[in-house]
């Protein structure tokens, strides 16, 4: 995994030093590529194109997964009881995963223009959200993330018994 | 030894008939019982003599199709005379049960009696053990009435032939009825559970692992404190005392205690974090983002 | 509700110097008052028990069982009259609704002369057969008098009666041999539980016809104990009404004769104690039960609170506690009920079909009463039950008593808590470590440097 970072990143400083935007890869895919070329190409663009903020909240939806994946296969091994245990315990990683991938969804979207909010200054301010597809700054999405997680925790706590 | 046993009752019979026998009573002669099977001839079957003394050593067996005659003539003294009663009586001395079947006497005492299962009672049809078989004999004025077993009924029936339920409707102690409860539910091995347990806190360090290679950093912690200490400080212990809160409501609190210590903490949380988050903002514009 | 009308009357009759448990007042309808002479010692008997008597002819335009729609008698007793039936104040519907309004009846037959059909339709209605002519005679040629029926044999001697099963209390045993005479046969009904035979035949005796020569083999319907002499029938209220097969046998004649048994010796009758027995059963002066007290309440140590007995509802699983005292009447008090040996007195839990059938068992005593009591586990199924006691056996008033209570689910704070429940710690751990990566996630996201951007502004 490193190594393909690594390559990711080569790749990427062999083009123009300015990002690139999102349609061009690193390698323009052949029509008759294999599914594990297609597989590779997904991931290396993945890694070439993702902003690591990204990719850390990519990381904890991805522990997430884990998390849910482990009670869902106790449950299938060891039996339901207590069921409202199992709802709960579930429901919040499942909860929590949909929530963050609000999250990502609201904010990933910023990574072309991470470099032009400096030269723009605090005028630019209002002018740059409105250009956002959702309209909603990634301070006012995270806060509606924390909002909604507590009210997710609340109730797992609650329907845990 | 088998022939004294057998003496005893005799002797003691005959002594019992003896004094009976010196004034007038009544009793029979020529009396045979005799099982003919269905469809044997009027010969068929077992046939054998009964005597007024003495009841047959061996039951007689009975079975389903079969039918059972008895035969006598009947004696006042020693002449053959019509009695007013003259039955075939089967009792089963165990449960009390007890059915006459009169015979069918001519002028000169010639009896005769037959019998087929379907005219037995049903209780008489599940008896486990043969039933007395007693010949009563008797009539009007001072002549002693006869009454003696004669033989035993041994009746057999196939077994794979149901019998009718006989339960009439009677009031009595019913059996006892114990509610049988649903198990309480098991848990699980508690090796499994523990094993499960350590692998979902194992993902804590992994998630952890995970970000360092990313490159996660608390870089800006200083930058924040110094921009606005107040509102960062407070925002991140205001979270840490929602998750608090919860944990309380889930070890002992109830819901009306949670309610105004997450109303106070909501506020404080919401102011700081406005402004907490407006300096994070301020980062991004910066670029520090 | 019946049960507090009985006691009430009871009380009130009490003072009237009544020993029956349900009134004094006896009808006896017999033919004409000449006859009345010959029963002396059963009047002063039932006198001095303290019914007053009243006597009618069944032909006296002024008897009426019932006065204003309610009984004018508690008790009526029927001697067989010499006319042909019992004349238009004594129609079968007429005894019938006496019996429906809790009165009880003693009706006498007598072998001498056949038996009218008013009568048998009546007995017909209780599922109690008399012979098809109507006229039949009890004859057993090894059981007679040979004193004053040598020839004839129709004068029965028999010994009381023991009990009728094993788990049912004798009302009617006791030393010495019944005279009967002239006995008019009944058969019983197999179908119904009220009816029960309190006296039967032997089984060498029959029944005929005294106005045939010979009976043929034809001609014989019942024989031994298929004969009931004396049969009693108690309907569902509890009312009584006993057939006696022979009427001779209240006579004084009976009351005091000395009989001699085949080979026996002399002896004296015991015909008035059984009398007595058989008009006490009869009036309710045995064989009637009551139900002091029902408690139930929830199975502790110590002792009830007020407020926590007979609760009207309980949670499932409940261990829970039973108890009923029960008092039987016996002649002229309270006693405690003991169950017969062999027999249960039993509680349902039902909720529509029982869930628990039990066996109450003896636990205190009072001065007039027994304490049944057990404890079971409410069952694992909510609804509306009921405490059930339904004590219904031959020869003793009917018990029947039901208390609603609810069975309610467990309350969502009666659970154990999650923690208790090792199966449950994976999910307890995953919702936990959810928050604590929530926690971790919101430094992260709030504080962390962007690294790469940095390698490349080094670029």
């Amino acid at each position: 995994m490193p190594a393909k970072r690594h390559a990711a990143t080569t790749t990427s400083a062999a083009t123009p030093a300015t990002t690139a935007p999102l349609s061009s890869g690193p390698a323009t895919l052949k029509t008759n590529a294999s599914p594990a070329e297609i597989a590779q190409h997904v991931w290396q663009q993945y890694l070439a194109t993702t902003p690591q903020r990204t990719m850390l909240l990519d990381a904890f939806m991805a522990f997430l997964v884990l998390v849910g994946g482990l009670q869902f296969l106790y449950c299938v091994l060891a039996g339901n009881y207590p069921f409202n245990a199992f709802l709960s315990g579930f429901s919040a990683a499942v909860g929590q995963f949909v929530l963050t991938a609000s999250l990502r969804m609201q904010t990933s979207d910023s990574g072309s223009d991470v470099s032009k909010p400096s030269s723009k200054g605090k005028n630019a301010r209002f002018a740059e959200e409105s250009e956002e597809g959702t309209g909603i700054s990634h301070e006012r999405a995270f806060a509606d993330y924390i909002f909604g997680s507590l009210i997710l925790h609340f109730f797992c706590i609650n329907f845990i018994n | 030894m088998h022939l004294w046993q057998a003496t005893v009752p005799f002797c003691l019979l005959a002594s019992a008939a003896l004094p009976a026998a010196a004034a007038s009573a009544w009793g029979f002669t020529d009396a045979t019982v005799a099982v003919q099977p269905k469809g044997a001839g009027i010969n068929g079957g077992v046939k054998e003599e009964l005597s007024s003394s003495k009841p047959l050593a061996n039951p007689v067996s009975f079975a389903g199709a079969d039918t059972l005659r008895v035969t006598l003539t009947t004696q006042e003294g020693s002449s053959a005379k019509r009695p007013h009663q003259a039955f075939l009586l089967l009792k089963d001395n165990q449960s009390g049960l007890d059915i006459s079947y009169p015979f069918t006497v001519k002028e000169n005492g010639k009896s005769r009696v037959e019998l087929t299962q379907k005219e037995l009672p049903l209780q008489f049809l599940t008896l486990p053990g043969p039933v007395d078989a007693r010949i009563l004999i008797g009539g009007f004025g001072n002549s002693e009435a006869y009454d003696h077993s004669v033989f035993k009924l041994s009746i057999d029936r196939d077994p794979n032939i149901p019998i009718p339920t006989t339960e009439a409707p009677r009031y009595g102690k019913l059996p006892e009825i114990h509610h049988i409860f649903n198990n309480d539910p098991s848990n699980p091995p508690i090796v499994l559970t523990l094993a499960f347990v350590g692998a979902v806190i194992a993902a804590l360090p992994v998630l952890a692992g995970l970000w360092l290679f990313l490159g996660a950093n608390v870089n800006h912690l200083p930058t924040a404190l110094k921009s606005a200490p107040l509102p960062h400080a407070v925002f991140l212990a205001s979270l840490a005392a929602f998750e608090g809160i919860f944990f309380l409501y889930y070890t002992s609190w109830n819901l009306f205690q949670i309610l105004p210590a997450a109303a106070a903490v909501g506020a404080v949380a919401f102011v700081s974090g406005s402004r907490a988050l407006g300096e994070v903002q301020g980062r991004r514009f910066a670029g520090l983002r | 509700m019946r049960w507090c009308l009985a006691l009430l009357l009871f009380c009130f009759l009490a003072a009237v110097n009544a020993l029956s448990s349900s009134g004094s007042r006896l009808l006896v309808v017999l033919d004409d008052s000449t006859e009345k002479s010959l029963y002396s010692t059963l009047w002063s008997d039932l006198e001095g028990r303290g019914y007053d008597l009243a006597f009618e002819s069944p032909k006296s335009d002024s008897l009426s069982l019932f006065q204003h729609g309610e009984r004018a008698y508690d008790h009526l007793l029927i001697l067989p009259p010499k006319s042909k039936g019992l004349g238009p104040n004594l129609t079968p519907k007429n005894i019938l609704d006496f019996l429906d309004k809790d009165g009880n009846i003693i009706l006498a037959l007598s072998g001498r002369a056949s038996t009218s059909s008013a009568v048998s339709s009546l007995l017909l209605e209780v599922d109690i057969h008399l012979a098809n002519d109507r006229s039949a005679v009890v004859v057993d040629h090894f059981n007679y008098d040979t004193v004053s029926a040598a020839e004839k044999h129709d004068v029965l001697l028999l010994n009381r009666p023991g009990p009728l099963r094993s788990d049912i209390k004798a009302f009617f045993d006791g030393e010495g041999v019944i005279a009967l005479p002239r006995v008019a046969p009944q058969t019983l009904g197999n179908t119904s539980p009220l009816v029960s035979p309190i006296l039967r035949a032997p089984e060498t005796a029959y029944a005929y016809n005294p106005k045939e020569e010979m009976p043929s083999a034809d001609d014989i319907e019942a024989t031994g104990s298929q004969l009931s002499i004396v049969s009693a029938m108690q309907s569902r209220s509890s009312a009584r009404f006993t057939i006696l097969g022979s009427v001779e046998a209240l006579e004084d004649q009976w009351f005091s004769a000395t009989v001699k048994t085949v080979g026996g010796k002399k002896t004296p009758t015991a015909n008035r104690e059984f009398v007595k027995q058989l008009t006490a059963w009869t009036f309710k002066e045995t064989g009637v039960l009551k139900v002091n007290n029902i408690e139930h309440h929830l199975a502790t140590d110590g002792e009830i609170a007020a407020e926590d007995l007979n609760p009207k509802i309980y949670r499932i699983k409940n261990e829970t506690f039973f108890s009923i005292e029960m008092s039987e009447y016996d002649y002229d008090k309270w006693v405690p009920f003991e169950v017969p040996a062999g027999d249960e007195l039993q509680l349902e839990f039902t909720m529509l079909s029982p869930f628990h059938r039990l066996n109450l068992q003896p636990t205190g005593r009072t001065e007039t009463g027994v304490i049944y009591s057990t404890q079971f586990v409410t069952p694992d199924q909510h609804g509306i039950f009921s405490f059930r006691v339904n004590y219904k056996r031959p020869f003793l008033t009917n018990v029947e008593e039901k208390h609603e209570v609810t069975v309610r689910h467990f309350a969502h704070d009666e659970y154990p808590r999650s923690w208790a429940i090792s199966g449950g710690w994976v999910w307890i751990a995953g919702l936990w470590s959810v928050i604590a990566g929530f926690l971790a996630f919101v430094v992260v996201w709030l504080y962390s440097a962007p690294v790469a951007d940095k390698n490349k502004k080094t670029q």
